[in-house]
């Protein structure tokens, strides 16, 4: 102290004291920014070029938060074409997940007595919970399209040829990363969409050849999942999968700094790569420019997502888990759908005609042991990453230019196309024209499933309370109830329904024969009413049934604010 | 215009502009939060999941409770006290029109809420004995006490119970106070053909599978056999009966021996339905045990 106090008098006294107050602050800035004065960093903010030596790459060897980042990037890569920014935008996500989702673990305990019960405190007592909750369950869902993209983008250019192969690697465990990170987190608020969505996606790891049952235990803590998986998926969700995804994205972002960002495909001779080695005239200095544009691209996303969230976007909750109970038409994650359709898919080979097709079934199975199941599960397993990760290794192509492409290009898209396929015959409605994938039940069941879904909401539970009539009223013809326009519209809109099963049969060639329903509302307290829909209709062989399904609506459940 | 998009790149008005809105906008989306009404908006979220939780726990009561309880909640004699009625539990302070403290909770001892009373009743079983009246003790729901309800489920379903406004409707059987006289189990004296034809009831004859009687039996199915004979006596004279019975004692051997002639209204689960009562006691039941079992029926008064 003494001395520091002796240097300063001696300072004082050399410059006077206003120069030292300056020098000093000044010293201390220059050790907080690794390097760069206020002069320096009014610089960076203004514009001004850089002076000589260049005083701004000294946090880049310095610091390490700037030692990740290349010093300076070509020109050609800082348009918005070639990187279209999916790669910053996809390690922006990752930070906002991870900020939200500290938030949402102060409030959360991974316990199926707790779990749900915090999920309503969050929506209901936690000043922002909601909007946090949104923000993160958005964020995850973007993360997962934006790392997609990045992946197809950097395809699209050849940017994991040579001397990219590795960083592609990485590239490709992110993107498995992203996938889990989000699957895992859609556990966790215990509601029969996250018990459901993750009993179904865990049982996929079931039809993995030999190792498939035991990674499904080891999963699910359990043959089902229950206290032991909500633990699991809980620790994958905040400690697994988020510390691989930091120690990959560092080895990423390692590799960028290394080998810089690829150029356009047309403007580097084949073979070539010239992104470290920029004539002074074409470099783009990380500091003004990327990093003010960088700053100015994250606000935008971080102001979308926001407004977003705060507006349309609102994260489902659904009822509490029931394991006793599968809501019908239960789905994966939407980015799950093209797993979901896959293993709908029947032979071995579907493209042949059903009788030969099953007759190279039973050969395949006789000689190997194969199965549809067995084989999808071996596609699905390690095939299609390890695939994917091998892609820069077995390229033969040293030529990044589309025009060279065309094989593997084409390869991309049919790719993607077939995924998309696969995605459509996931969902319950299967894909459109072909109907592949379809599943459904009864045509009566199917109206009130399409009207009252076993979870979540649809028209029914969006009539306004005050417009449910108590009373019977028939829907063929529909009944015409007064005061209430909704509900007279919500009856024509199921008969309009009723007459199109009736007219056209479903994919498995059923039809509704001799439809007729009624709906019955009971005021059974003073703010809860019972909506019973009851379909009767002939069956198959001819004999009446009848179908009835039951909601109970209460006045301030608030329905149609989702 | 394509290729304008490909080679953007915002220029440093644009940066600086764009940059000087953010800040901007962020610092007076701070100052802004404390105009939004945040507890406003929680407390309504707070009641839309509060009437969510009573529709689920509406259907736990229509599958477990509306068979002893009723489908609004007025009770079934011999199987279980209305709720929906005002004295239910002293809930419904007339008074103040509002949710008192229950006395009833007083005198039997429990010093929580109504509330924690009605969900440990649900969850184990009654904890407290609150009446002399019921003697068919209520069951325990909660998983952790052997029952088939999670514990948000006892929750939900007592939430359901509680939100039964007063004067709804005429309970069936309501809940005397602690310490009155109540009960007719321990009432008439039998005579000898009276106990067998209680036995033929619970034995031979198999009603006791579908019927309630108050401390003999607790069937759910048919309508509470319950003041039997006074019911007899008024349903003769009721003007939908479509029977040929001119007396009470005829009218229930007719129920027994002819039952599709006249099904009541009055089952656990809603309207009785025809066919469900078996139609041939008359051939199966020997004459003595007939006989028998209506001088039984005939004591319930």
């Amino acid at each position: 102290m003494a001395i520091i106090g002796k240097r300063l008098v001696d300072q004082v006294r050399a410059t006077g004291l206003k120069a030292t107050i300056a020098q000093r602050l000044d010293e201390g800035f220059t050790r907080l920014t690794s390097g760069l004065t206020w002069n320096d960093v009014r610089g960076v903010l203004r514009g001004d070029p850089p002076g000589k030596p260049n005083n701004r790459v000294k946090p880049h060897t310095e610091a390490f938060w700037f030692h990740i980042r290349p010093t300076f990037y070509h020109e050609a890569v800082t348009t918005l074409y070639p990187t279209f920014r999916l790669g910053f935008m996809s390690a922006l996500f990752f930070a906002i997940e991870i900020i939200t989702g500290i938030f949402l673990m102060i409030f959360y305990t991974p316990s199926p007595e707790r779990a749900y019960q915090n999920m309503l405190d969050i929506l209901t007592n936690v000043p922002f919970g909601q909007l946090v909750r949104d923000m993160h369950r958005l964020g995850a869902e973007v993360m997962v399209v934006v790392v997609t993209l990045h992946m197809w983008r950097t395809f699209a250019t050849g940017s994991y040829k040579a001397p990219r192969q590795f960083t592609w690697f990485t590239g490709v465990i992110l993107l498995i990363v992203t996938m889990f990170l989000s699957f895992s987190g859609y556990l966790l608020p215990w509601d029969q969409l996250a018990l459901w969505a993750v009993t179904i996606g865990t049982s996929m790891a079931d039809a993995a050849p030999v190792v498939g049952p035991s990674v499904n235990l080891l999963l699910r803590g359990a043959p089902d999942i229950g206290a032991g998986g909500l633990l699991r998926f809980y620790l994958f969700h905040v400690v697994l999968f988020p510390l691989i995804g930091v120690i990959f994205m560092a080895v990423h972002y390692y590799k960028v700094v290394r080998y810089g960002i690829s150029l356009p495909p047309e403007m580097e001779a084949v073979g070539d790569d010239s992104a470290r080695k920029v004539a002074p005239d074409k470099r783009v200095n990380f500091m003004p420019d990327i990093l003010s544009n960088e700053l100015i691209y994250a606000a935008i996303a971080i102001a979308l997502l926001t407004i977003a969230s705060g507006t349309f976007y609102n994260a489902a909750l659904e009822t509490h888990s029931n394991p006793l109970v599968t809501p019908n038409h239960t789905v994966a994650p939407w980015y799950f759908y093209w797993l979901q359709g896959l293993i709908k898919i029947p032979h071995i080979l579907p493209v042949l005609p059903e009788a030969l097709s099953k007759q190279f079934d039973t050969i395949v199975f006789n000689l190997s042991g194969i199965t549809p199941k067995i084989l999808w599960g071996i596609i699905i397993g390690p095939v299609i990453p390890l695939l994917l990760m091998v892609i820069p290794y077995i390229d033969p192509n040293p030529s990044r230019r589309y025009g060279d492409r065309k094989v593997a290009l084409t390869l991309g898209v049919l790719f993607e196309l077939g995924i998309l396929y696969l995605s459509l015959a996931g969902i319950p409605t299967g894909v459109p024209v072909t109907r592949f994938g379809f599943v459904g039940g009864d045509p009566a069941s199917e109206i009130a499933q399409e009207f009252m879904p076993d979870e979540g909401v649809a028209e029914v539970k969006r009539v306004p309370w005050d417009q449910l009539p108590v009373g019977t009223w028939e829907i063929v013809p529909p009944a015409e109830a007064p005061n209430a326009p909704e509900f007279n519209a919500l009856l024509k809109k199921i008969q309009q329904d009723m007459d199109h099963r009736t007219e056209t049969a479903d994919p498995n060639g059923k039809k509704l024969v001799d439809g007729k329903a009624n709906v019955r509302i009971k005021l059974i307290q003073p703010d809860v009413k019972e909506f019973t829909l009851t379909i009767s209709f002939t069956d198959d062989k001819g004999q009446p049934q009848q179908y009835s399904k039951t909601n109970y609506l209460h006045k301030a459940s608030g329905y149609d604010k989702e | 215009m394509i290729k304008r998009i490909l080679t953007f790149q915002p220029s440093w008005t644009l940066r600086l502009i764009s940059g000087t809105i953010a800040v901007v906008a962020f610092i007076s989306m701070c100052l802004l939060t404390g105009a939004v009404d945040l507890n406003g908006a929680m407390a309504e979220r707070g009641q839309e999941f509060t009437g969510r939780n009573i529709e689920a726990g509406a259907k736990v009561y229509y599958e477990q409770c509306a068979r002893c309880h009723g489908a609004k909640g007025e009770g079934a004699d011999g199987l279980g006290p209305a709720l929906s009625y005002d004295g239910f539990l002293g809930k419904w302070d007339a008074a103040k029109k509002t949710l008192g403290p229950s006395e009833r909770l007083k005198k039997i001892g429990w010093t929580s809420s109504l509330a924690g009373y009605v969900e440990a009743v649900v969850a184990s079983g009654m904890p407290v004995k609150s009446s002399a009246v019921w003697e068919a003790p209520h069951p325990p729901f909660a998983l952790a006490f052997g029952g088939p309800l999670r514990e948000d489920q006892v929750k939900n379903v007592a939430a359901f119970v509680l939100n039964w406004g007063p004067g709804q409707v005429a309970p069936v059987a309501t809940m005397p106070e602690p310490g009155a006289a109540g009960g007719a189990a321990a009432a008439v004296a039998l005579t000898a053909n009276q106990e067998k034809g209680k036995q033929v009831f619970l034995g031979a004859a198999g009603c006791q599978a579908c019927h309630a009687i108050r401390g003999v039996a607790t069937g759910a199915i048919g309508p509470s056999l319950n003041k039997l004979a006074t019911t007899a006596d008024a349903r003769i004279k009721d003007a939908a009966y479509k029977g040929t019975a001119k007396t009470g004692a005829e009218y229930i051997k007719e129920a027994i021996v002819n039952p599709n002639v006249f099904v009541v209204a009055e089952c656990p689960q809603g309207a009785c339905l025809a066919n469900v009562m078996p139609s041939t006691f008359g051939q199966t039941l020997q004459a003595a045990d007939l006989d028998a079992l209506l001088d039984y029926l005939s004591t319930l008064k």
